[in-house]
């Protein structure tokens, strides 16, 4: 990273309410210069109304946005020096590819566009298609010109709003390593907006879980995923077993707690929630992290490992691994994914198991939330506000 | 058989047909009697074929300054229902103001109002206000009629426009007037262009409105129905032919002209 911080992004309480609606409740944000951040939700959860209040799309109801030093919370959008790929790209559909790229040139008095539109559209691969429309393109080479129309602008801030949301998932693959490689050979801040949890996480340095106006959680994709703080971060990013559990005793940095019988130990420093003995937590672990054994080999789990028993209730083969649905008493709905390294063949729906994983996978969370919260979004198109 | 088949594969191509020949039938008449030399005042019975009239075109005593009058009254009208229709559509699908859905359904009421009711009325207040009944009566009155028109030819336009097209554009530097000047107005053109070829076409050949406000003032659709009652001569088909050829240039222009782009892009 450079000491230059003319690209920080700096949000300072601002928030953005329509009528008596609040689509983004006080938020304080900073994004450091020459990071990609994402902002992760669903549809409607303020990420895009966070995004144009940086664009200078939206006026903050309070709050100001700094870019470096300079307060930009009342500048027009054609006075910052950011640049947004829109959703649906915004392509100029009566300019060709070469004019859509040197727009923002033009309209900043450069007479001599010529060498730097070409360079861009080599930089994203389009050279060949300058004179075309945006209609002829597909998808994807669309997306790209969408890139080079923002990037050409040398931006200290490139704000993506779903930019992959319409293509297929192969060629979104491809794209994200794209925009990756593009990120890294630019340097600039990029702020990504999507509903697409592992976008998020393969793209984004630092990723900032929103959820009804209010950023949840913020960090590392790793460190969001192994150590969510609330229910919608556990559900809303990957799945997450959540068991409901009552606080037995403290025994130095383990907590010991017990659901439905079983017993088991949560490392104190993962708990995000006060654990009183005869308090109530929600522990939570990975699909991943849990192993399978069946009731007739239960002696061979090892100790020190959290075990809880249940019966296959479904499984399904989807090639590098297998999924199963555990229906056990402290959860009817227990979710493993066992790779598919030496099956078992008993392990077939109806089979007793015994399920165990390292207390060390274990995550405690406030059990006053919602259990169920972020499980299953819809991942509609958002539209443009709120 | 074979002809019933063949009549079942081609039903859609015979009915386009018919259908196109039932649209361009008056258009062939006009054309071909413009060709006639008729023996009495009345061009309505084939006699032989003749290019007098065409020859000498204006040859009929005040046709072609009612012509001309028209042709004006055309232009200025287009060019002011066009100006203005498109700030009303503008308006309609891009602000929200207080009567807004009132304003919405106004607007359509000149167009389902029964011509010659509205062409009373207008006299009526003409003849109150004391205005002077002529070129700029009718104007005002054909500024007015034709301005639904464009209005509803704009605004679906506008509404199929992505509003984040003049996002994207302010974010690229372009501020209020540039955006509306180069992303606005280019991608608004069809529309607009769409409403002032209706406003034109309506204004030229309106006659009821303008019959009842135009005084001592006579347009081409007023002498043409002036002179029906005493002989119709035949450079009323010529003006009619050349209009329509016109009108066929122009499209067959506009096609060529996107035709070429089509090319060019592909």
């Amino acid at each position: 990273m450079t000491t230059d911080n003319s690209g920080d992004v700096r949000l300072s309480g601002i928030s953005k309410t329509y009528g008596s609606f609040t689509a983004v409740h006080p938020l304080d944000l900073t994004v450091p210069q020459g990071s990609f951040f994402a902002l992760l939700g669903a549809s409607g959860c303020g990420k895009t109304t966070t995004l144009r209040m940086i664009a200078g799309l939206e006026e903050p109801s309070s709050g100001s946005v700094h870019l470096g030093d300079q307060d930009v919370t009342h500048l027009p959008p054609y006075k910052r020096p950011v640049n947004t790929v829109f959703q649906s790209y915004a392509l100029f559909p009566h300019l060709d590819i070469f004019e859509n790229v040197a727009f923002g040139l033009r309209r900043r008095g450069i007479k001599s566009v010529k060498k730097q539109v070409e360079d861009m559209l080599e930089l994203v691969q389009l050279g060949e298609q300058a004179r075309k429309k945006p209609h002829q393109l597909s998808g994807g080479q669309q997306q790209r010109v969408a890139v080079a129309r923002a990037l050409i602008n040398h931006p200290k801030v490139l704000l993506l709003d779903e930019p992959l949301g319409a293509l297929d998932l192969k060629l979104r693959r491809q794209m994200q390593l794209e925009l990756k490689r593009i990120q890294t050979e630019v340097g600039i801040t990029f702020i990504h907006v999507t509903h697409d949890q592992e976008e998020a996480m393969t793209m984004a340095d630092t990723v900032a879980v929103m959820n009804a106006g209010r950023v949840e959680q913020l960090g590392a994709p790793t460190d969001l995923y192994e150590n969510p703080q609330t229910t919608f971060v556990a559900n809303f990013l990957g799945t997450s077993n959540l068991i409901e559990a009552e606080v037995d005793s403290r025994n130095g940095d383990e907590i010991i707690l017990k659901a439905a019988g079983a017993k088991l130990t949560l490392p104190g420093a993962r708990c995000s929630a006060p654990a009183t003995a005869g308090g109530k937590v929600l522990v939570g672990v990975r699909p991943e992290k849990v192993s399978l054994t069946h009731a007739d080999d239960a002696g061979e789990v090892p100790e020190g490992r959290n075990r809880i028993t249940g019966r296959i209730a479904d499984s399904s083969f989807i090639g590098v691994s297998t999924q199963y649905v555990i229906d056990s008493p402290v959860c009817p709905e227990f979710e493993v994914y066992a790779q598919n390294i030496d099956r078992d063949a008993r392990l077939t729906p109806g089979a007793e198991v015994v399920l165990h994983w390292n207390p060390a996978h274990t995550f405690g969370l406030d059990a006053a939330q919602d259990i169920d919260a972020g499980v299953e979004t819809v991942e509609a198109d958002e539209g443009v506000a709120a | 058989m074979a002809f019933v088949n063949w009549l079942k594969r081609n039903l859609v191509v015979i009915a386009g047909l018919l259908t196109l020949g039932y649209l361009l039938l008056p258009n062939v008449i006009v054309t071909v009697f413009s060709f006639n030399k008729p023996k009495g005042r009345f061009n309505y019975e084939w006699q032989q074929f003749s290019l007098d009239a065409w020859k000498q075109p204006c040859g009929v005593a005040d046709m072609c300054g009612s012509l001309s009058i028209s042709l004006q009254i055309a232009i200025w009208a287009t060019i002011g229902a066009t100006v203005l229709g498109t700030m009303i559509a503008f308006a309609l699908v891009r602000y929200r103001f207080r009567a807004r859905g009132a304003v919405n359904s106004l607007i359509f009421l000149p167009m389902a109002m029964p011509e010659v009711v509205m062409a009373a009325s207008l006299l009526t207040l003409f003849l109150n206000m004391g205005a002077q009944l002529g070129f700029w009566t009718i104007l005002i009155a054909h500024i007015m009629f034709c301005l639904s028109f464009v209005v509803t030819a704009v605004k679906a336009r506008v509404m199929s426009m992505d509003p984040r097209l003049e996002q994207a554009a302010q974010d690229l530097y372009a501020g209020p007037f540039q955006t509306f000047v180069r992303v606005t107005l280019p991608i608004a053109a069809p529309g607009i262009a769409a409403g002032a070829l209706l406003a034109f076409a309506l204004s030229f050949d309106d006659f009821i409105i303008t019959n009842f406000n135009a005084g001592s003032t006579v347009t081409f659709p007023m002498f043409v129905w002036g002179s029906a009652q005493r002989g119709t001569p035949v450079q009323i088909n010529v003006i009619g032919t050349t209009m329509f050829i016109v009108a066929v240039l122009f499209v067959l222009a506009s096609m060529a002209l996107g035709n070429r782009r089509n090319r060019q892009k592909a």
